[in-house]
C-alpha cells in the first residue's frame, strides 16, 4: 500500500505538534527533548527527530502526518521526509521577531517540494500578538510571486487545522468534491 | 522556486482599439502562457501597456510619462524606442522579448515593494528608539532587557479576551446554509436572463453603509460610530476590528431589510474620542473583515452585488482567511479555482457542479472585502472555460476532504 503524508514545518514554537496532535486519530509520536540551547527561550520541550500523528482514512488507508524538527540543524531529515509528500503545511509564528524571515526561510528551503505539490501558511498565536496581520503575509508572499492559502490558526482547534489542510488539498485540484 | 503557483501580473491595455485590445489580451494568456492577465480597471493593473503606433496613443504615452507614475510602462512599437523611462517591446512582437519585459516589469514592482517595506521598517524603527530611553539616549549595540516577542504579549494584553475574533469559523454545508438563509431563490444556470437577474445593490441595505462607513473611518484613519437605528457599530481601522453587541441571528434579520430613504437619514458617523469600552465588553470586538464578509453573506441570499458584470471573468486577490470567516457552501473550492485563473460566474457553477447560488454569495463576500477584481471583457476569448484536470491522487484526495469534513 502507498505511503501517503503531509509534512508540518516551521519554526520552533510554531505549533507543529500541536497540530498533528489536533488532527491526528492516534496519539501522535513525539520525540521532544528538554530544550537546553537558545530553543528554550521559546519552550521548555523541544522536537528534536520529528513528529508522527495519522488519519485513517477508509478502505483502511491512512494519511500520515510529520511534523519537521524546528530546529535548523536538523534540516538534512527534511529531504527525506517530503519524499513522496502530498503536500505542504507551514505554520508561522507571530510572535517571533521576524516571522517575515521565518517564512522565506521555510519557503525557500521546501521550494522543491513546493514546487512539485502545494504549501498552504497558518500564522499561529495571533491572539497573542495581532501583528503583523493576514494581509501584511499576504503582500510579503505577493513579492516572491506566489499566492497560497493563508489563514490565522488556533493549532489546538481542530476546525483551524482542518480547514488549512482542506485549502492544501482543494489548490491541489479544485473540482475535488466531498 | 519555480514558476508553478505564480500569480500573473496584472496588464491595462491602454489606447488601444477593440480588436488589438482583444488580440494583446489573447497573445498573453496563450503564446505569453498566462504571464499577465488584462485587467479592466486600472487601478487594478500592475503595469501598463500601451502601443505608441496608434494616433491615439501619443497623447497618452506623453502624458503617462510626464505623470512618472511607479508603475512600470511597456511601450510596443514598429519603431525602436526608448528613453529609460519604459520598457520596450520592438513589433511585430517575439513572445521570448514579451516575457522578457513582463519579467523585467515583475523585478521592478517586488524591487519598489521592498523600499516601500524598508520605509515601514525605518519608521517602526524610529518609534522603538524614540520609547527606548527617555533621556534620549539610544545605545546602537545595546540588547533589549526582554526579547521583542514578549514585548509584543505585553503590549497585547487584551488580545486574547477578544475570544469572539479568535473564534474559529463556522463552517456550513449546503442544507445548514439555506436553512439559516430561510431559502435561497434558485437560479437556473442555463437561463441567462434569470442569471442577470439575481443581483442585488448592497447600497440598498446594511451592508452598503457598513462598507462604506469601513471606508471613511480607515480614509481618516479615524475611530467612528455607525448609527443606524439598530445596533451601534464601532469600528477601529488601526486594528482592523468593530464592536458590535449582536449575535449572528440578530444581524441576519437587520441584513436582509431593505433600508428605504426615511430609514436611511437614521444613518449617521460620529467621531468617538473618549475610550468607550470596559474590559467586559472585549468578547464583542470582531475583525473588521469577518463582520462585512458574513453581513455581505446574509445580504446576498444567493445573489451577486451591482455593479458587476456576472458575464465578465472574476479573479481573486487572496485567499480569504477562512479559518477567521462564514465558510459557505463550496467556498474553499470556489477560492482555489479562482486563484487559478479570472472564470465567469457561470463557469465556476458548471466546473464545480454546483448552483450558482453559492457562487453568488462567495462574489458577494469576497468583493466586500476588495478581493475580487474583473477581467477585462474576455469570455470569448477562452481565458475561463477549460476543463479542470484532475490530480493523480484524486481518490485519495477525496478520502481526506471526507474525513477532515467529518470531523
Amino acid at each position: 500500500m502507498s505511503q501517503y503524508k503531509i509534512i508540518f514545518t516551521g519554526p520552533v514554537g510554531a505549533g507543529k505538534t500541536t497540530a498533528i496532535h489536533t488532527i491526528s486519530d492516534s496519539a501522535p509520536i513525539k520525540t521532544d527533548a528538554a530544550a537546553s540551547d537558545m530553543t528554550k527561550t521559546r519552550k521548555s520541550a523541544t522536537t528534536v527527530a520529528m513528529d508522527y500523528g495519522v488519519m485513517n482514512l477508509t478502505d483502511g488507508e491512512k494519511l500520515h502526518l510529520y511534523g519537521t524538527p524546528g530546529q535548523e540543524r536538523f534540516d538534512f531529515m527534511w529531504d527525506i521526509l517530503t519524499s513522496g509528500g502530498i503536500g505542504l503545511i507551514l505554520l508561522l509564528d507571530n510572535t517571533r521577531a521576524d516571522p517575515f524571515l521565518d517564512m522565506k526561510f521555510f519557503l525557500d528551503a521546501f521550494a522543491d517540494f513546493i514546487a512539485e505539490t502545494h504549501v498552504a501558511i497558518g500564522v499561529t498565536q495571533m491572539d497573542v500578538s495581532n501583528r503583523p496581520m493576514i494581509g501584511d503575509y499576504q503582500q510579503r508572499l505577493k513579492e516572491l510571486g506566489i499566492n497560497p492559502p493563508v489563514f490565522a490558526v488556533d493549532a489546538r482547534v481542530k476546525n483551524d487545522v482542518s480547514l488549512l489542510i482542506q485549502a492544501l488539498l482543494y489548490s491541489l485540484d479544485p473540482g475535488l468534491e466531498a | 522556486m519555480s514558476n508553478k503557483g505564480k500569480t500573473a501580473l496584472k496588464v491595462a491595455l491602454l489606447g488601444m482599439d477593440e480588436r488589438t485590445y482583444k488580440t494583446l489580451a489573447q497573445y498573453l494568456l496563450g503564446p505569453c502562457k498566462n504571464a499577465a492577465i488584462t485587467v479592466s480597471d486600472d487601478n487594478d493593473a500592475e503595469v501598463n501597456i500601451i502601443d505608441a503606433d496608434l494616433p491615439r496613443s501619443r497623447v497618452l504615452l506623453e502624458k503617462l510619462l510626464h505623470e512618472k507614475s511607479a508603475r512600470p510602462l511597456i511601450v510596443l512599437s514598429l519603431k525602436p524606442m526608448g528613453n529609460g523611462s519604459f520598457l520596450f517591446v520592438q513589433k511585430p512582437i517575439q513572445t521570448d522579448a514579451m516575457l522578457a519585459v513582463l519579467a523585467q516589469a515583475r523585478e521592478h514592482i517586488q524591487n519598489a515593494d521592498k523600499d516601500d517595506n524598508q520605509t515601514v521598517l525605518v519608521a517602526s524603527l524610529t518609534e522603538v528608539d524614540q520609547n527606548a530611553d527617555a533621556s534620549g539616549k539610544v545605545e546602537s549595540d545595546a540588547k533589549p532587557s526582554v526579547p521583542a516577542p514578549l514585548k509584543r504579549h505585553t503590549a497585547d494584553l487584551n488580545e486574547r479576551n477578544k475570544t469572539s475574533k479568535h473564534r474559529a469559523a463556522m463552517h456550513m454545508d449546503e442544507k445548514g446554509f439555506t436553512a439559516l438563509m430561510g431559502g435561497m431563490k434558485s437560479v437556473d444556470i442555463g437561463d441567462s436572463r434569470q442569471v442577470k437577474d439575481a443581483r442585488y445593490n448592497p447600497r440598498d441595505y446594511f451592508q452598503g453603509y457598513l462598507q462604506s462607513a469601513f471606508k471613511v473611518s480607515r480614509a481618516r484613519a479615524q475611530v467612528l460610530q455607525l448609527n443606524s437605528g439598530w445596533k451601534p457599530v464601532l469600528i477601529f481601522p488601526h486594528s482592523n476590528e468593530v464592536w458590535l453587541d449582536a449575535d449572528d441571528r440578530q444581524l441576519r434579520a437587520f441584513a436582509s431589510i431593505i433600508i428605504n430613504k426615511n430609514d436611511n437619514q437614521k444613518m449617521s458617523l460620529t467621531e468617538i474620542k473618549s475610550k468607550p469600552l470596559d474590559g467586559e465588553a472585549l468578547d464583542k470586538f470582531q475583525t473588521m473583515d469577518a463582520l462585512l464578509w458574513k453581513l455581505a453573506c446574509w445580504t446576498s441570499k444567493g445573489r451577486y452585488p451591482e455593479p458587476f458584470d456576472i458575464e465578465r471573468p472574476f479573479y481573486l486577490k487572496h485567499w480569504p482567511n477562512f479559518t477567521r470567516l462564514l465558510v459557505t457552501p463550496h467556498a474553499l473550492r470556489i477560492a482555489a479555482l479562482l486563484i487559478e485563473k479570472p472564470r465567469t460566474a457561470t463557469n465556476i457553477a458548471r466546473t464545480l457542479h454546483i448552483k450558482p447560488e453559492y457562487v453568488f454569495v462567495f462574489i458577494s463576500a469576497a468583493a466586500a472585502l476588495g478581493l475580487l477584481g474583473q477581467a477585462a471583457r474576455n469570455a470569448d476569448i477562452e481565458v475561463a472555460p477549460q476543463a479542470l484536470k484532475p490530480d493523480k491522487k484524486q481518490g485519495l484526495l477525496r478520502r481526506i476532504i471526507n474525513k477532515l469534513r467529518l470531523n
